[in-house]
């Protein structure tokens, strides 16, 4: 089933006066429970095609749907309330409430959400369970690793038990072994939990072990690729 | 709601010291203004009540032209069933009736215009506490025939002391001139060096003889339970007595009147003041907080924290900053102005010119529960006022801020 499907996308900014193409007619498809790599060079629009179908960012021209919605033509509340119950963010510089622990970091957004309170916290202490932070539960972000906050992060954009997670250059602030680790954590719920991950990424080591790599030069896609079953490549 | 009141007061204390120098700075600017307020509202309710107490009473009844004109022959009609009514009605504790015209006190050096009040010590002290003025010699109640006691001031214009001798000259119920030699028995010294200047007591009894065969009574002084009975009293006792005309001290002294109503204005004025100088500072801390937060901020509005969840989040980080320093700071200007309202802020070097103008050097400063209210609600309201425009700025971000590189 088709999640997000974007026509003949195009962004231009400063048209007016030094125009930049970021976006070039990008139409794709993304289905449920893919585990996709947007990847290119800086400045080839991955990051912007990010924004488009997460809702942050409105189109020059062309349609984003999700779940067959067209978000592009939603007002900036609709998008914002959409966002909060159908998009999970994962940022490259965590972005986690620095005054809140990893829990209440989690909580937060299912409490703008408004569930039941009881709900509220078992679900955050299962996800930390998941992300393997169970023991650093009443940590706040600055007594973390960068790998454990992002994996607060993973934790919180699956939080709102969304459609699928868009995650910005997710290991790009991480080392080899907490990049592994989080692309560990991730690939399992993909696969266990039937998760949509789609993430912009420059990083061969999330590149490889995405299932479709999409990628973009110049604003316009140039390669769409399917990789390897996980099954096969581990094997 | 309780999450966003936790993630705002948190946020508040990012930076303790940036947040603690606010603080401190609405602590004092508060307590310096209540206080400040106190005072002002002390000051002016001790004008008030020394007015009232030792001259105005609560409520007068005077012939009705007797004020404008002052001639001792517009004495008030129906007097004693008027003192009747007055005796019979619970919401009066005491009152005295006073013969009085305006006239001259002649000595040896000069000649003054003066008012010349005649009253019967007995049911004066009961009403009044002006006997408490008395600065040298005796009351009224001296064996001494003709005896009268005059203001400090006007006896030194005059370069007299008690003993000597002066002389009344004014008219007589029929319009007659008459002159007598009165005695000093007194000085008295009140708040007003004017009314010092223009007042000669005498007893009521000797001063009657002079004017007329029969008693004469110009003004009667009411005093009440409570002052708040003044104006139903004196409707009362206008529809009952037509030919009189009651009023209560608001009626008869407009610029006390004035001064009350000044007081209350004073207390938003200066808790204006004081918070507008103070809302620079919160704009500035909230300005400065909201820039070091845009990424996150962004984050928020990406993740779906609507528009209106931040702006009421910045909102309530300045509010509860504010209502913390109020809090502090009223409560530190309570337990000043406790203090004081006992033992009296003696401001001993301004005497003199206090006096000079009628007012008192020991102030006693008070505040109501009202005026509390009315600080609390200007403090918050521009509190509010301050904090729109962080919080405008601060649901302008874009989204796109939280993918921005630190």
């Amino acid at each position: 089933m088709t999640i997000v499907r974007t026509e003949s996308l195009s962004k231009v900014y400063n048209p007016d006066t030094v125009p930049v193409h970021a976006l070039r007619d990008v139409s794709i498809e993304i289905d449920e429970s893919e585990f996709t790599a947007l990847r290119g060079p800086s400045g080839s629009g991955k990051t912007t095609l990010l924004n488009m179908i997460g809702g942050l960012d409105k189109p020059t021209s062309g349609k984003v749907f999700i779940d067959g919605q067209e978000i592009s033509r939603m007002k900036d509340g609709e998008r914002i309330d959409f966002r909060l119950h159908n998009i999970g963010f994962v940022f490259q510089h965590y972005n986690l409430i620095p005054v809140f622990t990893a829990r209440e970091n989690v909580s937060f957004i299912m409490m703008l959400q408004n569930r039941d309170k009881r709900e509220i916290e078992q679900r955050a202490n299962e996800l930390l369970d998941q992300v393997g932070l169970g023991d650093r539960k009443d940590a706040r972000p600055a007594q973390l690793s960068g790998g454990q906050q992002q994996r607060v992060a993973v934790a919180r954009a699956l939080a709102s038990q969304p459609r699928f997670i868009l995650a910005d250059e997710p290991t790009a602030n991480l080392d080899t072994e907490a990049a592994m680790n989080l692309l560990d954590i991730m690939e399992t719920m993909n696969r266990e939990q039937n998760i949509t991950f789609v993430f912009s990424t420059h990083d061969q080591r999330v590149i490889d072990r995405a299932r479709r790599v999409i990628t973009m030069v110049d604003g316009a896609i140039s390669r769409d690729e399917a990789q390897q079953e996980y099954g096969l490549r581990e094997g | 709601m309780k999450t966003l009141i936790a993630l705002s007061w948190r946020n508040i204390w990012r930076h303790p010291a940036r947040s603690s120098v606010l603080l401190a700075a609405i602590i004092v600017g508060l307590w310096a203004g209540v206080v400040a307020v106190g005072m002002v509202n002390g000051l002016m309710q001790q004008r008030i009540d020394y007015l009232i107490e030792s001259e105005i009473t609560h409520a007068q009844v005077h012939h009705p032209e007797f004020l404008a004109e002052g001639y001792s022959w517009l004495d008030i009609p129906d007097h004693d069933e008027i003192v009747s009514w007055l005796e019979n009605d619970e919401r009066v504790v005491s009152f005295s009736s006073r013969t009085i015209t305006d006239g001259m006190v002649q000595s040896p050096v000069k000649t003054s215009g003066v008012r010349i009040r005649g009253i019967d010590m007995a049911s004066e002290t009961r009403t009044t506490n002006f006997h408490e003025n008395l600065v040298e010699g005796e009351y009224l109640d001296s064996e001494i025939r003709n005896a009268a006691i005059i203001g400090e001031r006007l006896a030194s214009e005059h370069n007299m002391e008690v003993g000597n001798r002066v002389v009344l000259t004014f008219e007589d119920i029929n319009n007659e001139l008459i002159s007598a030699s009165f005695n000093i028995v007194g000085l008295f010294r009140s708040a007003s060096v004017d009314y010092d200047e223009r007042n000669v007591f005498v007893r009521a009894d000797d001063f009657i003889d002079l004017l007329s065969d029969q008693p004469v009574y110009h003004e009667i002084g009411i005093m009440l339970s409570d002052e708040e009975f003044a104006a139903p009293l004196v409707d009362e006792l206008n529809s009952a007595f037509p030919g009189i005309k009651a009023q209560t001290w608001r009626q008869l002294s407009p610029e006390l009147s004035m001064l009350v109503e000044l007081g209350g204005v004073m207390v938003i004025l200066i808790t204006m003041i004081i918070m507008l100088a103070l809302a620079f500072g919160i704009l500035n801390t909230m300005l400065m907080a909201l820039f070091e937060r845009m990424r996150e901020i962004g984050m928020l509005l990406s993740i779906g924290m609507s528009r209106r969840r931040v702006f009421g989040m910045i909102m309530l980080e300045a509010f509860m900053l504010t209502i913390a320093g109020a809090v502090v700071g009223m409560s530190l200007a309570t337990l000043s102005i406790n203090y004081f309202s006992d033992a009296g802020l003696n401001l001993e070097m301004f005497a003199e010119g206090a006096a000079q103008l009628g007012w008192d050097h020991i102030i006693y400063p008070t505040l109501s529960i009202a005026e509390y209210a009315v600080i609390l609600a200007v403090v918050v309201m521009i509190t509010l006022l301050a904090s729109v425009y962080p919080a405008i700025k601060g649901i302008r971000i874009n989204p796109l801020e939280a993918a921005r590189d630190a």
